[in-house]
């Protein structure tokens, strides 16, 4: 159940002042890194909305990124599109593309979800890799970012840029608590706890899967959609099963069902990425190594660890600790 | 209100439902009593549409219900509360009540304002509670309050819908003799055009909170009718022998 604790609104506040002084401080190569930072916290985060408050362990939200980002280049550069209509198309497409998904899926739990998220994932990559107008292994260029030039704003600029995708970090959040403390965000942490309760209190169970899933996929697609413009190109690649699951590494490294833990996680994963990519080829095993410690510590993931540490200081401190107020997973 | 006509159900070789047909007026309370394995619960599945039978019909209300799915019959009044408590372990026991109250009243669907937080939802949330004397303990998790207050809590989210028709599968299961007694004490107090549908082991407590008494056994029904003729029942005695006779 989705609740926004004084800790999570800190560590928002301290998120959104580290990003956006960052952002003024840093090179072009800091500023890149960003970027990166903020187009894989959208896409984590729409994730964590599936994953960590409905059970829906998606392997098809890389490629649902990957259909954005290719729903806007076609759009934009192929049909000449305005970007922003490019962009809410590459979003709406998206959506409706992960709606469908969440409905074929919702009656199926637990690896069965997975792996049939995992085949989903793995046909929209089949279908744009082997359909000659998305340009194949080659991919598509020609991409142009969003003009906000009546803002003042070139985003041709690095450094707007970045502060734009953060700006849409914050917009993903926003949509993401909302839905979830919505009403079909309240059922969803039903369905989550106890899916034969839920029918029988009269709820249509796939439906909130299905609206769910649907609202998770446009967020991916509009992550897709910022990715496709950061680079200005599309590959097959951005599709890969393997995005999936390194969103998923990050969710879980970050802390399931706590919406801020993933942008948490992102930040840490890239920025390890790099740091220890730029020292030794062997950053993965590094990843790896941090994943299996915080897996292993039973800690839901680092903000996990770190609400339960305030939640261990704030009892040391009562002697009569209110119990509800330890916390869990959401 | 509830009706079955000669419900069947068969699992393969075993057949668990034979020939039930019953008929609840509104506002009856009625009981079942049966042994182990007499196909209570199967018999409650059916009503709810979790089982489907192998063939008769289910009329909820004047309808036909035997083709609806398990939500739609909620939404048509009727809820259920499990022998097995199925309860949202993880939320407090305000938003296990909350979640049946947002549900039944139609805003499990929507994006607007915090669905928990409808103030339609809390005075449901508020008034069930109080009914069941969870009041003290709306902000407690369901695994901080004891094994009773479950049970309790167990009813109170199928009550939190405010159906017609309430199905509770033994209640009073685990719980002990005193808390067993209060509890039929608070479902005594329930409002008297709310039809109640309680499968009970315990035959005292049956008869104190009965309109009427079905008993199966073996599937089958094999007593329909008042408490009092129940008692005179010989077949009763013999499918309760020991607890019988210590009533
Ligand atoms: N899904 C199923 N498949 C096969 N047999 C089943 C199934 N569900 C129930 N049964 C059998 O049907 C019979 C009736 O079971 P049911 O749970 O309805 O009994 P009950 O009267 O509720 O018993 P208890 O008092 O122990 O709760 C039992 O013999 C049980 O093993
Ligand atoms: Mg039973």
């Amino acid at each position: 159940m989705f609740r926004h604790t004084p800790l999570r609104v800190a560590a928002l506040a301290l998120l959104a002042v580290a990003g956006i002084g960052y952002a003024f401080g840093a090179s072009y190569f800091g500023l890149e890194i960003l970027t990166e930072i903020a187009i894989l916290a959208i896409l984590v985060l729409a994730l964590d909305m599936v994953a960590g408050f409905g059970g829906m362990v998606s392997l098809a939200h890389g490629a649902l990124a990957g259909v954005g980002a290719y729903g806007y280049a076609m759009l934009q550069a192929q049909a000449g599109v305005a970007p922003p209509i490019a962009l809410l198309g590459a979003i709406g497409l998206t959506g409706a593309l992960a709606w469908a998904i969440g409905a074929v899926c919702a009656r199926s739990h637990g690896i069965y979800f997975i792996m049939a998220t995992l085949a989903f994932g793995q046909m929209a990559y089949s279908y744009i890799f082997e359909t000659p107008v998305f340009g194949g292994d080659d991919g598509l260029g020609g991409i142009s970012r969003l003009d906000l030039s009546v803002l003042g704003l070139d985003l041709m600029d690095s450094r707007n840029f970045a502060l734009f995708c953060l700006a849409m970090v914050a917009l993903a959040y926003a949509a993401c608590a909302f839905v979830l403390r919505s009403g079909l965000g309240r059922s969803l942490s039903g369905v989550h706890e106890s899916e034969q309760r839920m029918r029988a209190l009269g709820l249509t169970v796939w439906r909130v899967k299905a609206h769910v899933f649907g609202l998770s996929g446009m967020i991916a697609g509009l992550s897709g959609a910022l990715a496709a413009q950061h680079i200005m190109y599309v590959s097959p690649g951005l599709l890969s099963w393997t995005v999936s699951g390194e969103a998923l590494v990050v969710v879980i490294l970050g802390g399931l069902g706590t919406l801020v833990g993933p942008l948490v996680g992102a930040a840490f994963f890239v920025v390890l990425k790099h740091e220890v990519g730029a020292i030794t080829p062997y950053w993965h095993l590094v990843t790896g190594l941090v994943l299996i410690a915080v897996v292993m510590s039973r800690a839901n993931g680092i903000f996990g660890a770190l609400e339960a540490w305030v939640g261990r200081r704030r009892a040391a401190r009562q002697p009569q600790p209110l119990a509800k107020e330890v916390p869990g997973n959401a | 209100m509830l009706e079955t006509r000669n419900l069947d159900k068969s699992f393969g070789a075993i057949h668990v439902t034979r020939d039930v047909s019953l008929k609840l007026e509104r506002g009856e309370r009625r009981v079942i009593l049966g042994p182990n394995g007499a196909g209570k619960t199967t018999l409650f599945n059916q009503l709810t549409g979790e089982i489907a039978p192998s063939s008769g019909r289910i009329i909820l209300d004047g309808a036909d219900v035997t083709a609806l799915p398990v939500a739609q019959r909620a939404r048509a009044g009727l809820s259920r509360s499990y022998q097995k408590n199925t309860l949202f372990d993880g939320l407090s026991v305000a938003d296990n009540l909350g979640l049946a109250a947002m549900v039944a009243q139609g805003r499990g669907m929507g994006l607007g304002r915090d669905g928990l937080l409808h103030p339609e939802v809390r005075e449901t949330v508020e008034e069930v509670a109080a009914q069941l004397r969870l009041s003290d303990h709306l902000d407690a998790r369901v695994s901080e309050i004891s094994y009773g207050m479950r049970r309790q809590l167990e009813v109170g989210v199928a009550l939190a819908t405010r159906p017609k028709v309430i199905l509770m599968d033994e209640p009073t299961s685990g719980v002990g003799p005193e808390m067993a007694k209060g509890f039929h004490d608070l479902l005594a107090a329930l409002p008297r055009d709310l039809t109640l549908l309680i499968i009970e082991h315990d035959i005292d407590l049956a008869f104190a909170v009965a309109d009427t008494i079905t008993v199966l056994n073996y599937g089958e029904v094999v007593f329909d009718g008042l408490p009092e003729a129940a008692r005179g029942s010989s077949l009763l005695k013999e499918i309760y022998l020991g607890s019988w006779e210590d009533a």
